[in-house]
């Protein structure tokens, strides 16, 4: 029976011939191919670090591995590769069949990390401080709880974060939460009581023996106890797991997602109508209809209402620490804060906006080629909207920057709303090409499943991400070099018309194919 | 004499080594309501997605109310009205903002769309306020795509399946008002599975098979020898073997 199951998850997924899965294979390779350099890195790291850095680094990064494991698939929003249950119910299954593939999903879905665990074993296995490798059974026994724990622990989170993620206006809270958690550990590194309390063997920490301190002190064979510690952790999580496991299976989130019918609007709802309106104030139609249309789909689709709470929230947690001194904020603000978390966020709405314009119109994109209008608009009224929602988030990250006392004025103000908007032509020119050529469809009622190699495709957008705003950093460093204004504005000037000619030449590209490929893209899009 | 409301000659569209259409040819006269019947993956909705242009034919021509496609592809489009087996709609807008949408997509005024989107929604009844689209029964979400075929007066539909989904009342509804259309000298082109539906509305028809027009006419030629529709359909698509026991069942 498990098997059957596993052979039509892996038919599922299997890859084909299909451009999109082509492009999918090579996401797949670039990714695991870099998590496997910084496997052999940590390798290499351990096997030559002295007792002291071993003892110090072992038990953070084995922090850092939790958090990826348990955090980074909800905060990229896509949680890896998940059982389809409301087709599964169906059949008589008994739950924990179910709850077993559950758990081998998870395990795939945090396959990077046990590349790095891999990695890292095989250091430890190779300093001669540690035992050699007669030392592999203490070393990897240990480790093999810890994933186990892990997997156990990203099960019972994505269960929980799904259905937290599925009521209606509580999944927005949810993301600020999740968005402090995050953030909370670099405020702690920054201000140093985190690293304090880590190097510390009588820090609460330790003693109390989290699972990351408790599985890095038993592969160092330093207490037999942690290792007790480990496996209470690891049963505590299949408690976890298996609670939050059953309470998804019963679970209706069609009923929490529901809609009142007949409520009158609300000050908000009108309000939001007015944003909405917005386009026809200085577009024509049918331009002015498809960007109207898109900011109220987007406005709401939980996934990107997630997406948009976490640029502003996710993006100063990860940046506002860099500003914090040991000693508290920094005396002066920082003149890039503002423009770094802006394309942070630029960044982050791209997944639901210009990169895959139309992954939440899934097989409805048909009626953009049955209406008369051509899909250069289409295209363009989409890029509206996407801009629209980029400066209302700038809009909203000034403000909260500006309560924070970390921006230096007006002229940052001004900067940033130049840079967001040249960097936009590059990210709205390459997201064209990217939606017409490798469209996916995405779930818009689920905020948390991801499309196909979703969360492989967030990763490389970022790891690529440098490189599509290079003009903009040209300008930057062109400021630092000369230090001079006019040297910014001059390279910022250029990258401003080559990012309009990458446009206009992506746009006209874009539409061609979008005429050529028709049929492909709406075969991909009609995908469940 | 104007020209047929569809005309086409050698249509063909291949996918791998088969023939989903296999040189069709088809006349619709303006004004008809034409059933178009067959058995499933016969090549109906790949005709009517041929015809929409949402997918490219690999040979043939085709002619919709005397523009020629891929040519007149935009021309085509403003005097269609499309209910396609697929949804068209977008789940995330409520049926009054995306009949408003239609409308603008089709060119009229945004104050023309809301009013035209509003008497729709009356008309076929479909009250549901602020509800989502996504959030609709199967057969709400198949009258608010007929609604919006209709908001820009289209002289040609182009129908995939409509009253698959819908309930007795809402299928007589949607039926009263296509008939209105043909009277009012619309033409519409539907498929169907349920053969009393053709019997009861269409004044002609043909059957595809296999990709190809194994008959067409008049509903009166289709039936000749007084048998039934049902019997004429069985009887063109070859499918009058018994169905073989299964043992165990």
């Amino acid at each position: 029976m498990i098997a059957a199951i596993l052979r039509v998850q892996w038919l599922s997924s299997r890859l084909g011939a299909s451009r999109s899965e082509v492009f999918d294979l090579i996401t797949g390779i670039l990714w695991y191919g870099f998590w496997t350099v910084a496997a052999i890195a940590a390798g290499v790291l351990l096997s030559h670090a002295s007792g002291a850095m071993v003892g110090s680094v072992l038990p953070t990064g084995m922090l850092l591995v939790f958090c990826y494991w348990q955090f980074v698939p909800v905060l990229s929003a896509s949680m890896g590769a998940g059982l389809d249950l409301r087709k599964l119910m169906a059949y008589p299954l008994p739950h924990r069949y179910l709850f077993l593939i559950e758990l081998l999903l998870r395990l795939s879905s945090g396959a990077e990390m046990v590349l790095i665990l891999a990695g890292g074993a095989v250091g430890l296995a190779a300093n001669p401080s540690y035992g050699g490798v007669a030392a592999l059974p203490r070393i990897t026994s240990p480790l093999l709880l810890y994933i186990l724990f892990n997997v156990l622990g990203a099960s019972g989170m994505r269960s929980l974060v799904e259905r937290i993620m599925t009521r209606r206006k509580v999944r927005e809270l949810a993301a600020l939460i999740l968005a402090l958690v995050w953030g909370l550990p670099r405020i702690f590194f920054r201000t140093g009581s985190f690293t304090k309390t880590l190097a510390d063997p009588a820090s609460p920490l330790q003693r109390i023996g989290y699972p990351w301190a408790a599985v890095a002190r038993t592969m160092l064979g330093e207490s037999w106890i942690s290792m007790l510690w480990l496996a209470l952790w690891a049963a505590a999580a299949l408690v976890f797991a298996c609670l939050q496991f059953e309470r998804t299976l019963r679970y209706d989130a069609l009923a929490m997602q529901a809609t009142p019918a007949n409520g009158r609007p609300s000050a908000w709802a009108s309000a939001m109508e007015r944003f909405y309106r917005l386009p026809g104030w200085f577009l024509p139609d049918p331009l002015a209809g498809i960007a109207e249309k898109e900011l109220r789909s987007l406005a709401r689709t939980p996934r990107f209402r997630m997406v948009f709470v976490m640029g502003f929230t996710f993006g100063l947690m990860v940046w506002f620490p860099s500003m914090i001194g040991r000693q508290g904020l920094q005396s002066a603000p920082s003149p890039y804060f503002l423009p770094t978390v802006s394309l942070y966020a630029l960044t982050l709405l791209g997944q639901g906006t210009y990169w895959n314009c139309f992954g939440f119109d899934r097989g409805a994109s048909a009626l953009y080629f049955v209406a008369p209008q051509p899909i250069r608009q289409t295209l363009a009224g989409k890029n509206v909207a996407a801009l629209l929602f980029i400066y209302l988030e700038v809009l909203i990250l000034t403000i909260v920057t500006a309560i924070l006392r970390v921006v230096p004025g007006w002229g940052s103000i001004i900067e940033t709303l130049v840079v967001v908007g040249i960097c936009s032509l590059y990210m709205l020119a390459l997201g064209n090409l990217s939606s017409v050529n490798y469209p996916r469809a995405l779930v818009p009622e689920r905020a948390t499943q991801g499309a196909r190699g979703q969360a492989r495709f967030q990763g490389l957008i970022f790891l690529f991400y440098p490189i599509t705003v290079l003009p903009v950093l040209m300008a930057y460093l062109a400021r630092y070099a000369f230090d001079s204004q006019v040297a910014f504005a001059l390279v910022l000037g250029i990258a401003a018309i080559i990012g309009g000619a990458l446009y206009r030449i992506a746009m006209e590209s874009a539409v061609s194919t979008a005429q050529r490929r028709r049929e492909a893209i709406l075969t991909e899009l009609s995908r469940n | 004499m104007p020209s047929p409301a569809i005309l086409v000659h050698g249509l063909k569209k291949v996918y791998g080594a088969k023939a989903a259409v296999d040189g069709v040819d088809l006349e619709v006269p303006r004004g008809s309501f034409f059933g178009f019947l067959g058995p499933n993956g016969a090549g109906k909705s790949t005709t009517i997605r041929i015809l929409t242009g949402l997918i490219p034919a690999d040979g043939g021509t085709i002619e919709i109310l005397g523009f020629r496609m891929p040519q007149d592809e935009l021309e085509i489009k403003r005097r269609i009205g499309l209910v396609p087996d697929e949804s068209l709609l977008f789940d995330r807008l409520t049926g009054a903002e995306f009949l408003e949408f239609v409308g603008r997509m089709y060119g009229l005024d945004r104050a023309m769309a809301i009013t035209r989107a509003g008497r729709l929604l009356d008309l076929f009844e479909v009250q549901a306020g602020r509800k989502l689209i996504g959030e609709y029964s199967k057969g709400m979400r198949k009258r608010v795509a007929m609604a919006a075929s209709l908001i820009h007066h289209p002289e040609l539909f182009l129908m995939d399946e409509p009253f698959e989904g819908v309930d007795a009342v809402g299928a007589r509804l949607m039926k009263d008002i296509l008939l209105d259309q043909v009277a009012r000298g619309a033409t519409i082109f539907l498929t169907s599975h349920v053969l009393e539906v053709v019997e009861r509305l269409c004044d002609r028809a043909a059957i595809i098979h296999n990709g190809k027009i194994v008959t067409c006419g008049t509903l009166a030629e289709l039936r000749s020898g007084g048998e039934s529709l049902e019997d004429a359909f069985v009887r063109v698509v070859g499918a009058e073997r018994q169905g073989e026991l299964l043992d165990w069942l």
